[in-house]
């Protein structure tokens, strides 16, 4: 039941972005705590040192997914970790 | 008793004017402009700029309240050179509308200008039906729903995010869903992958998958792309769409679909779920933050089962 829910509010955001209606989630993180029932927002910023949108990229291409899953996701090893430090740790699960 | 030449005379001294490509830029920058197009309907059908509702002239005065509640809101109007529509702003500003402007040489310039416009298709009456619960809600109308029709979304993954998204947008009428996965239906999918049913199990996901989605509804086009989503094709494939949907299970799809959106400027509808949370947001290029930001480095391997 649980990707109901995320999966509805992923076809949510996706009408109100088609249509330009409303407030999409767009820098903010909303979270989903089925057992405790609870849902949560994180405000997201960009990280000027992020290494695919900030201020001065290294990823210019896909190149790097060339060479594997690890050297993809380990791009950047000092950006700051807004999320991971709210305590929403990454869900591997779809 | 004045000419059309000298109301038209008068109307200048009052109205200001705009080419298409100052609209067209405002537009771009998400300027909050009310666009009326004052020609009759028949021609506003023949094609039109997408962010213009139809209003026709003999009803301007009567009907704008209902589409600019706020008189200092900025209003374009047009017709089809440019005339028609500069009396009707004049009306507008005696009306006590702030600020009316005109586009200069109207739809005829604008579409000579080589800037994009959008046909009306008409709906069938089974759509009118099928759709009038849209049509009643104010943000949505006729206008939006013509929109979905057009528009074209991306959903990578027919798992357990996909499943509930392709079902919602299907029923809402999204035209176009491309529906991306390489795996076939197992067993234990089943108790809570939607989209698929216990006929289905050893067929590919996107098989059973458009054959729902068509079945809720007739007027999508569902592309079935029964490959898993890698470096080689993902540009290629987020190309013809206008978002796109991550939905997948793992972190190195995550990387790619972050990636390739912002490359090409799409934006990714993010979801995720592990056991009983999950968690969902958007990454629009240039107007917030990308995966990247928010997880500069995946988890340390068994940190994160998947």
């Amino acid at each position: 039941m649980l990707p109901g829910v995320v999966g509805t509010i992923q076809a949510t955001e996706t009408v109100k972005l088609l249509l330009g209606i409303g407030e999409p989630l767009i820098g903010r993180l909303l979270t989903y705590d089925a057992l405790g029932m609870r849902f949560r927002e994180v405000r997201l910023r960009r990280d000027p040192k992020c290494p695919l949108c900030g201020t001065s990229p290294t990823i210019r291409d896909l190149a790097i997914h060339r060479n594997g899953a690890g050297a993809a996701c380990e791009a950047s090893p000092d950006g700051h970790r807004e999320a991971t430090a709210a305590g929403v740790t990454p869900k591997a699960g779809g | 008793m004045k000419t059309l030449k000298e109301m038209l005379a008068e109307a200048r001294q009052v109205v200001p004017e705009e080419g298409p490509a100052e609209v067209a830029k405002r537009l771009e920058a998400g300027d909050k402009l009310v666009i009326i197009d004052v020609r009759d309907p028949d021609e506003y059908r023949d094609g039109h700029l997408e962010a213009a509702s139809n209003i026709s002239r003999g009803f301007l005065e009567f009907r704008v309240g209902a589409a600019v509640s706020d008189p200092s809101t900025p209003i374009v109007l047009y017709c089809q050179t440019g005339l028609r529509s500069m009396l009707a702003a004049k009306a507008l500003k005696d009306l006590g509308y702030s600020t009316v402007i005109n586009l200069q040489g109207g739809y005829q310039k604008w579409v000579q200008s080589g800037l994009p416009t959008v046909r009306e298709v008409p709906l069938t009456a089974d759509q009118i039906q099928r759709y009038s619960r849209h049509f009643l809600l104010p943000q949505v109308g006729d206008k939006g729903q013509r929109k979905l029709l057009r528009s074209k979304v991306l959903l990578i993954g027919a798992g357990g995010l996909g499943s509930p998204t392709a079902l919602y947008l299907a029923a809402a009428g999204v035209g176009t869903l491309g529906l991306m996965d390489g795996d076939t239906v197992d067993i234990t999918n089943l108790q809570r992958q939607v989209l698929h049913t216990t006929a289905d199990i050893g067929k590919p996901k996107v098989e059973s998958g458009t054959r729902t989605l068509r079945a809720l509804n007739p007027d999508v086009n569902v592309i079935p792309l029964p490959t898993r989503i890698t470096v080689d094709n993902v540009m290629d494939v987020i190309r013809d769409y206008d978002l796109v949907v991550d939905g997948s299970d793992n972190f190195e799809t995550r990387y790619l679909v972050n990636d390739a959106c912002f490359l090409a400027g799409k934006t990714n509808v993010h979801g995720s779920i592990f056991q009983f949370e999950g968690m969902a947001t958007v990454f629009a290029p240039g107007q917030g933050p990308c995966y990247r930001c928010l997880y500069p480095t995946p988890p340390p391997p068994g940190l994160v089962p998947s």
